[in-house]
Parts: C-alpha cells; sequence; structure tokens
C-alpha cells in the first residue's frame, strides 16, 4: 500500500514537470500581454511586468474589428468541424469496414491528398473557387464573374474535409471487433444503421479527436480566408492577430493579448473534450 | 473467379458460415452503402485537392508565368533546374534530419505521456491541457520564449551550460545548432497531437485484457509492451504517416525560430523552399515541380510505413 | 510509339492546364472606358490596422468629395502576404485596379505587362521628387510607379556613449567605423558581450550590407546591366562586415535576434548600429527618454561617398484595369501631398515629396528630417525583373562571409553565378 501511495507522487511529480515545461509559452504569452513596451524591450526580460497594463486587451480589440473577425471565424469553424465529422465518419467506416475492389487505391488516394503542400495547392483552389459555375455571375463553364470568391461558400466548404479526418476514423473503425456488426447484422440492422448506431457511438474519442483537431485548424487559418476574400466583413481572426506584425515593427503586447483572447476557445473546447478520454468508454459497448 | 474455388478461401476467414448465394448478395448491398457513404467525401476531395494536386503535376511540366499569364510545355526543365540549385537539394536533406529526429522522438514520448494520462488521477483534465498547450498555443509566442530560452547570453540553456563550465553556442545562430534548437522545439511542439490520438485510441482497448493481466502478475511495463502497444497498431500507423506528412511539410516553427532558411541556409527545408520559389520569386512551375519531388518522397515513405506496420493493421 | 505517347501526354497536360486556367482568366481585356466613374479596387499592403485604416479611409472621404462617381473598394493586406494576392489575383484574372508595392516589384511587373504606364515623364517628376525617388517607379524609361513613402536605411549611434567616450563625430569612413566600433566594444569578465561597438546584425543583412556597398563605391549593376556585386568595392564592404565580426569581434554572430530580443541600441547594447528610419519610432516607443535628452544620432554610411539605403511604397496601375483613368486618378490622389503625409505620419515612414520636407511631421520626426535631407545619396535595390529571385539569396551570402564559412570573394562569386543564371532564365 505505501509502495502504492509513492508511485502516485513520482507520478504527480513527473506529469507537474512536464506539463509546466510544456505550458511557459503560453504563461510567457499572457505576461507578455500585460507589459508595457519598455517592459517588452527590455533586456535582460523581467519575468513578471513591472506595471500591469491590462489596457493592452482593449487597445488590441480596436486594433482591428474583432468582433466581426470573431464571429466569422466560429462560424468556420463550426461549419468545418460539423460537416468534417459528418461527411469523414461515413468514409472512414466504408473504407474500414466494408471489403470492396479497389478500396485500397481510394485509401492510398486519400493519404496522397496529404502529401501536397498547401503552396502549391493554392493557386489552383482559389481558381477553382473562382470558377465555380452558376455563381457570383458565372455561367454553366465557370466564366465571366467571380464564382464563390468573396461569399461564405469559399470560406466553408473548400476547407470543410480534411485526408486525416478519413484516415484517423478509418483506423479507428478498423480496431473495433468484428463480432458487434454481425450481431447486428443477425438481427437484420442494414449497413447504414450498423455504422450510425452499432460502430460510430464506440469511437467517441476519435470523434472528439477530430472535433477538436479540425475545429483549431479552422480557427487558425490564415492564407486561405486572407486570399479569398478582399472585404473586411469576411475576414478571419488571424486576419486580425497578423495586422500586428508590421513590416517594420511588431506589436507585442497587442500581439499576444490577441493571440491569449484567441487561444482561450480552444483551451475550453479541450476541456470539454477530453472527458470523451475515459477508459472503458468503448468497451461498454461490447459486453 | 468461379464461386467454388472462391468459397474455401473466404470461408475460413468468417466464422459465421452462410450459403454462398445470401453471402454475395450481402456484399453487394454492403458495397452500394459503402459507395454511398464514400461519394460525397470522394466528390469532395476530388475537386478541391484532388484537381489542384493534378494541376500541380502538370504545371511542374510547363513553364507557367502567373504574371505574364504565359504557359508553355518544359518537360522535364524544372526539375533540372531544381536539382542544379544546391540550396534545394540542401533542403532535402534538412528535411529529412528532420524527420528522422522528430518523428520518432516525439511519437514515443507521446505514447508513454498518453498512457500516464490514461489512469484516474487527480487534476487529470489539467494535466492533458498542460500537455496539448503547445499545440494551440500561438507560433509566434513559442517562438518568443524559445528564442530566450536559446539566447547565447542569458538564455536558460547556456546558463545551465556555464555552471557546467561549457561555453554554450549562439543555438539558433550558429548553423551547427540552429537545426538541433528547431528539432528540440518542433518534438517538444509535437507532442501534444500525438498524445490526443493516442489518448482516444487506447479507450478503444478492452480493460478485461489488463484485468487478465493483473491476475498473471504481469508488471507495468509488461503489459505496456505486451497489451498496450500492439493494440495501438492502427493508431501508431496513423501517428507514425501524419507525424511524417507534418514533418516533411515542416514550415511554421522553423520559420520562426530561424527566418529565411537559418544562419546561412542551415535550416531551409522543402516547405521553405517551395514557398520562397511560389511566392518569392513568383515561379509556379518550379514551386510545382519541387512539391512533386517532396511528394515522391512522402510516398515512398507511406509505403515503407505501411509494410512496416504490417500492413496498418489491415487485419480487421 | 513512344514519340506519339509522348506528344499526347504532353497536348493533354498542357490542355488540361490551360482549361483550368483559362476558365479562370477569361474575359477582363484592357477597358476603354475613359470615365473617371464606376468601381475600382485598391490592393494596399499598408493602412492596414485599424489605425492604418482610419488614415486610408478618411483620405478617400476626401477622394470621394473629388470624384464622387468613383467607388474604391480596397483589400487590406501586409508586405509578408502581399506576393500571395499579387500571384492569385492575377492569376484567377482579377488584378486589381490599383496595386501598392515595393521597389523591387516594380520591374518584373512592368516587364511582364502587367502594370500600366503612367502618363508622367520622369522630367516633370523631378520637379517634385528628388530624382533618386523617382527612378525605382521607372523601368526602361516608362514610368510604372508613384511613390508614396520610403523606407530608408542609414547609421544610429549613441550620442550619450559616444560623449562618454571622448568621440566627437560619428565615423566618417570604413577605417574610423571599425576603430570606434573597437573602441566602444565592452565584454564582460568571462567575455561576454555586454556592448556592441557595432550593430549590424539588427537590420536586415542584404539592407544592411547593400548601403556599405553603395558607400564603398560599388554598384549593383554594371554598365552592361550585368551583376557587378562581387566587384572589388562591393567585397570591401562585405569584408568590413567580417572584419567587424570576426577580427574586431565588434559584435558577435546571434547577439541580437531581431524581434524578440529588442533593439540593443535602445537598450544600451550597442552604441552604434546600421538601422532604419523607423527605428526611431521603436525607440520611441521602448525607451522615450532617449529621445527626450536627443541621445539618438544618425549619419550617413561613409567611405568612399556616403550612401543611405532607399526602399519605399509605390502606386501602380493594373495593366488590365477596366478604369484606368479612374485608376490614376486614385494614384495620383494617393500619392499627392495629403494623402502621402498621412501615410508616413502614421507609419513613421520618409514622404517622397520634396514639399512635405517642410510639414510639422518630417520637422518633428528627425530621422524622416535626416533622410529627407540626404536623399541626394540614397540608392535603391532592384532594376531588373530577375530581382525578386535574386535578392533572397544575399542573406545566406552574406551570413556564409560573417560565419567563416566563406571568404566574402567566394560568397559573393557565387551570389553572381546564381544572379546570372537568374537573369539568364528571364
Amino acid at each position: 500500500m505505501k509502495r502504492k501511495f509513492d508511485a502516485r507522487w513520482v507520478l504527480h511529480l513527473l506529469l507537474g514537470l512536464g506539463g509546466l515545461i510544456m505550458i511557459v509559452p503560453f504563461v510567457w504569452m499572457i505576461l507578455t500581454s500585460l507589459k508595457s513596451r519598455a517592459d517588452i524591450a527590455a533586456y535582460p526580460p523581467q519575468l513578471l511586468p513591472t506595471e500591469w497594463v491590462w489596457s493592452n486587451y482593449q487597445a488590441a480589440l480596436d486594433y482591428a474589428p474583432f468582433g466581426t473577425y470573431f464571429r466569422n471565424s466560429l462560424l468556420i469553424a463550426i461549419g468545418h468541424t460539423a460537416i468534417n465529422l459528418m461527411l469523414a465518419t461515413m468514409a472512414g467506416y466504408a473504407l474500414a469496414r466494408v471489403p470492396f475492389r479497389g478500396r485500397t487505391v481510394v485509401f492510398m488516394a486519400i493519404l496522397a491528398m496529404m502529401m501536397i503542400p498547401t503552396y502549391t495547392k493554392i493557386v489552383p483552389q482559389y481558381l477553382i473557387a473562382k470558377g465555380m459555375p452558376f455563381f457570383g455571375g458565372n455561367d454553366y463553364l465557370g466564366r465571366g464573374g467571380y464564382g464563390w470568391l468573396d461569399s461564405w461558400w469559399v470560406l466553408i466548404i473548400p476547407g470543410a474535409l480534411t485526408p486525416f479526418a478519413i484516415f484517423l476514423f478509418r483506423q479507428f473503425y478498423l480496431s473495433l471487433p468484428r463480432e458487434l456488426e454481425e450481431a447486428a447484422r443477425i438481427d437484420g440492422m442494414g449497413e447504414f444503421g450498423i455504422f450510425a448506431r452499432v460502430m460510430t457511438p464506440l469511437v467517441k474519442p476519435a470523434i472528439a479527436t477530430v472535433a477538436l483537431v479540425t475545429f483549431e485548424n479552422s480557427w487558425n487559418n490564415f492564407l486561405w480566408p486572407l486570399l479569398v476574400t478582399t472585404r473586411d466583413d469576411l475576414r478571419v481572426i488571424q486576419v486580425g492577430l497578423a495586422a500586428f506584425q508590421l513590416a517594420e515593427r511588431t506589436e507585442w503586447s497587442y500581439l499576444m493579448a490577441g493571440s491569449t483572447l484567441a487561444t482561450v476557445p480552444m483551451i475550453v473546447l479541450f476541456l470539454f473534450a477530453q472527458r470523451y478520454f475515459v477508459q472503458g468508454f468503448a468497451t461498454a459497448g461490447i459486453k | 473467379m468461379t464461386s467454388t474455388l472462391e468459397s474455401p478461401s473466404v470461408a475460413p476467414a468468417s466464422r459465421a458460415p452462410r450459403p454462398p448465394r445470401r453471402r454475395r448478395r450481402l456484399g453487394a448491398e454492403r458495397r452500394r452503402a459503402a459507395y454511398l457513404m464514400l461519394a460525397p467525401s470522394v466528390i469532395h476531395l476530388i475537386w478541391w485537392i484532388g484537381l489542384p494536386v493534378v494541376a500541380t503535376f502538370g504545371l511542374a511540366f510547363t513553364n507557367y508565368d502567373v504574371i505574364a499569364g504565359t504557359i508553355e510545355w518544359a518537360g522535364l526543365d524544372n526539375f533540372r533546374e531544381i536539382f542544379a540549385d544546391d540550396i534545394w537539394n540542401l533542403s532535402i536533406w534538412h528535411t529529412v534530419v528532420f524527420t528522422f529526429f522528430t518523428v520518432p522522438v516525439a511519437m514515443a514520448i507521446a505514447v508513454v505521456i498518453a498512457v500516464l494520462l490514461n489512469q484516474r488521477i487527480k487534476a487529470l483534465a489539467w494535466y492533458r491541457a498542460a500537455f496539448f498547450m503547445p499545440h494551440i498555443t500561438a507560433t509566434v509566442a513559442i517562438a518568443l520564449v524559445w528564442m530566450w530560452m536559446f539566447e547565447p547570453n542569458l538564455g536558460l540553456f547556456n546558463l545551465l551550460l556555464d555552471r557546467v563550465g561549457v561555453n554554450g553556442p549562439a543555438w539558433l545562430s550558429d548553423p551547427d545548432w540552429a537545426m538541433p534548437a528547431v528539432i528540440l522545439v518542433s518534438i517538444w511542439k509535437g507532442i501534444g497531437l500525438k498524445m490526443l490520438i493516442y489518448l482516444a485510441a487506447l479507450q478503444n482497448i478492452p480493460h478485461d485484457l489488463y484485468e487478465a493481466a493483473d491476475i498473471d502478475g504481469a508488471s507495468s511495463a509488461r503489459k505496456f509492451f505486451a497489451i498496450t502497444l500492439p493494440l495501438l497498431k492502427p493508431a501508431t500507423f496513423f501517428v507514425f504517416i501524419v507525424s511524417m506528412i507534418d514533418a516533411f511539410q515542416v514550415f511554421d516553427q522553423v520559420y520562426v525560430l530561424t527566418p529565411d532558411g537559418g544562419p546561412a541556409n542551415s535550416t531551409t527545408v522543402m516547405t521553405y523552399e517551395i514557398y520562397r520559389t511560389a511566392f518569392g520569386e513568383f515561379d509556379i512551375s518550379a514551386a510545382c515541380a519541387q512539391s512533386v519531388v517532396l511528394f515522391a518522397f512522402l510516398l515512398v515513405l507511406t509505403v515503407i510505413g505501411r509494410r512496416l506496420t504490417g500492413k496498418d493493421g489491415d487485419e480487421a | 510509339m513512344t514519340r506519339t505517347r509522348g506528344s499526347r501526354t504532353r497536348a493533354l497536360t498542357v490542355a488540361l492546364v490551360a482549361t483550368l486556367f483559362a476558365t479562370a482568366c477569361g474575359g477582363s481585356a484592357p477597358g476603354n472606358d475613359d470615365e473617371t466613374s464606376g468601381t475600382i479596387r485598391l490592393l494596399t499592403p499598408i493602412f492596414e490596422g485599424t489605425d492604418g485604416k482610419t488614415v486610408l479611409e478618411k483620405q478617400l472621404g476626401d477622394f470621394k468629395e473629388k470624384y464622387p462617381d468613383i467607388t474604391v473598394e480596397v483589400d487590406y493586406t501586409s508586405y509578408g502576404k502581399l506576393n500571395e494576392k499579387l500571384t492569385t489575383s492575377i492569376a484567377g484574372g482579377r488584378p486589381y485596379d490599383v496595386m501598392l508595392m515595393g521597389v523591387g516589384w516594380i520591374p518584373p511587373f512592368a516587364e511582364k505587362g502587367a502594370l500600366a504606364e503612367l502618363d508622367e515623364s520622369r522630367q516633370e517628376l523631378t520637379q517634385r521628387y528628388n530624382e533618386r525617388v523617382v527612378e525605382p517607379g521607372i523601368y526602361q524609361d516608362k514610368v510604372y510607379g508613384l511613390p508614396i513613402m520610403l523606407d530608408t536605411r542609414f547609421g544610429l549611434y549613441r550620442k550619450d556613449i559616444f560623449a562618454e567616450a571622448g568621440i566627437a563625430a560619428p565615423p566618417s569612413n570604413f577605417a574610423e567605423l571599425r576603430e570606434i566600433g573597437r573602441k566602444l566594444t565592452v565584454r564582460d569578465g568571462s567575455g561576454k558581450l555586454t556592448r556592441a561597438g557595432v550593430d549590424i546584425l539588427s537590420n536586415d543583412l542584404r539592407q544592411t550590407f547593400l548601403p556599405l556597398m553603395w558607400a564603398n563605391g560599388g554598384d549593383l549593376w554594371a554598365a552592361d546591366g550585368q551583376p557587378a556585386f562581387n566587384s572589388p568595392e562591393a567585397v570591401g564592404a562585405l569584408q568590413l562586415m567580417t572584419d567587424i565580426i570576426r577580427t574586431d569581434k565588434s559584435e558577435d554572430f546571434g547577439f541580437t535576434q531581431p524581434g524578440a530580443t529588442g533593439l540593443p541600441l535602445a537598450q544600451g547594447r550597442a552604441a552604434m548600429m546600421v538601422g532604419h528610419n523607423n527605428h526611431l519610432l521603436a525607440i520611441e516607443e521602448q525607451a522615450p527618454e532617449l529621445i527626450k535628452e536627443d541621445k539618438i544620432g544618425f549619419f550617413m554610411i561613409t567611405n568612399e561617398r556616403p550612401a543611405m539605403f532607399q526602399g519605399g511604397t509605390l502606386a501602380t496601375v493594373s495593366a488590365k484595369s477596366q478604369r484606368p483613368t479612374a485608376a490614376k486618378a486614385l494614384v495620383g490622389f494617393l500619392t499627392d501631398e495629403q494623402a502621402s503625409l498621412a501615410a508616413n505620419e502614421q507609419r513613421g515612414n520618409v514622404p517622397a515629396l520634396n514639399s512635405l520636407a517642410d510639414s510639422e511631421y518630417v520637422q518633428s520626426n528627425k530621422a524622416a528630417q535626416f533622410a529627407m535631407a540626404n536623399l541626394d545619396a540614397a540608392y535603391s535595390e532592384g532594376g531588373v525583373p530577375a530581382w525578386l529571385e535574386i535578392r533572397g539569396d544575399f542573406k545566406a551570402a552574406i551570413e556564409s562571409a560573417l560565419l567563416g564559412q566563406k571568404t566574402p570573394q567566394q560568397a559573393l562569386d557565387e551570389l553572381v553565378v546564381k544572379a546570372q543564371a537568374a537573369i539568364a532564365k528571364g
């Protein structure tokens, strides 16, 4: 009994130390967001601000229309997450559980789609968005107008589905025992029913993971929203944060204040999502 | 193939023997359902990623002048041009080194932390959040802190080295140490996401396996190697492939820690060169050729990775 | 057989790519609309953030009063993402009517037919601007861009540190620069650098090297248009930088991490530096007492001749603009006294118009004042269409010399070979 007690302490010590190393930059970010310009430029740097400049937050928020940006980012992130969860679970299930010809080819093709860097894909993607037929004054061949540019479509649809998510779901559906689906099949359940009612509830941890990652990627996306919009009312939070970094100098305190605020939703989401990582969650259904 | 030949090879795999005809009908039904479930994703991916990927391959063999708006066939010229560039070749080497050192180390640390954070202990949510923080902290903030830690005069590393009588290097400004420094930060930053995926995968391991091992009196280490790791195979395959793709396309943290390729190009990586070619020099075609090379590397590594992890847990 | 197959693939590829791009590029030939009316689009890498936006919107309000029939749609970006915006908009056949861009952009964009010639002549412009300021906007004797603001690099020094050491004046040649640098360098007992005699690492390395090269009598291009930045003068300039780091040890490579560790001159960790006029603004924010007590001085980098690096933001009109008249009106407006003064004031930069030398802003900003007084000795980079390709290689070449991996001669020779290849590629 005594031995076990000691092990707990060692564990907490290790995790505490490790955790501390992981959060230092975040803490530093908060402290920097409260420093005066003189403090930020000090050498050697001071851990704590000499004066706590809470007004940095107000100043940062006034620096750009962050209300609009925040709303836009939130709508886009929620849209991306919802669509990704819906489509990628289905695709991942089909790839994992149903044998069909060319399954490996489809799977490898989906992996391959992750292997071309953003910077080369982005120009063709822009052209596709601009050439969307019937939108934005375009004819059926996608000529004449501006397609999806400067619209909510282009902000939400192109980035809504990720090969990452399909791949992750496939791996999780793969690891579920076969007995479950066979039992359901004997009960006369169709394939879609097995997917939706038997298997998907068992991959909740994967759903939480994909939701978290999708939301976060979408929240941090910068280049695509900047390129496909020209209007300020369609821009996102990262575009606002980028404005603190001018060519000649960076407004560090504002940048850190803005970044701190932008991180909060993701922390909240994480604390909420991690509750789905509880041992015995998946196994409960098997017995 | 005739059914007489097919059925014996199928039958042993399925534990519930059924009349072959019903099986076949069921198979067709299941396939139809699968096609329906795949269709929206496949259409979306072909349109938004497939076409751009095809365009990338096409453009790699052309001379496309984006500003003048001219395009002409170039054959292999772009490939000849990029491989004649020693900085591009250097960036390939850097990328390989970066991937080789970051991916396995970060994966190993991540799986251990995931197992540690999969117990019922106090403050669990906060520990988990702490380890995930580097993944969601703004890259500029991360860079700022690490730059101070690497600072030659007052930085934490050199102060510690001073204590033991070692004159520390200038880290991010030293061509020999910039890459190790960037690798260290990347391992640190990469643990969170990998841990999260492992954590999710751990939930799928039936608890009774551990209970049985407990009865046999197995040690924690033995349980980890005998039960946990083998059952994490599909997740490991996933983490490995995704981490490798991420490592090969690393850009952000390298760029903010060591801007513009680092001291004398000592940290330039493939994606940075691609970015510079495309948007610094407006040479989209050459950037596409570079991307094709990057793609080829990743494809080969993925195939090797699949072999290594035993067909990615396709056993299901 | 293989031949046919080869050409079929080839034709298919070109057709495929062309379809993708042609559908997007269709339409938009130069318009023949000569009315000053309609909607025009402006892309700007300056004026970002609320402060900048407020300034621009106020100016555009005045523009609207002057041209009630023109509506201006503004797309705000930053220099960091300007190229991505330009690339996608031009590739997509949706270029902006008015584009603000840097000095190095003019030759490639003009050469490739992306810019419209402005209705200005060099003679006329030199009435309003210093000749040096006009030059970057001209390509092959045609005017494509008008300057809104300049950013300049020259020497900054700490008058207090100089006075303490009994040094009366800033260096007037390279030998003095090195000597003063050595004299003002301070290391602690363990040999750690606590004050750099001269800081050549806080400013972009290329933009530090080039003014030194010009001051040493060197030039970027020879008379035949070939790269000349491996001339004895250029090598001498890089040698000076290498000597400061490696021989005099007046600064250590890695002494400053621009962005993270603050500005050494403001912290008292450097006695002088090659800097940007905008550093004055940074000092004012970080250590306002240095400005109040007049402790910051400026000097032209001088050896064979005085020199100053001059970059800037220019206003251009797209060759594909449907409303060139309106676009040119906007260029004229943005570069006029009122609007360009407002932009420079917001940004802490140097106005391009001669007439603004007497403005209240310039009189109050000593760096801007110093820069404007010395525009005769200003030099600009760029000049050739391949410049955007060439300039990216400077940093690593300079670093390889400073780190002792290569001699200055080797480093610059290799750089010139690369530049020649880039120019030949066209």
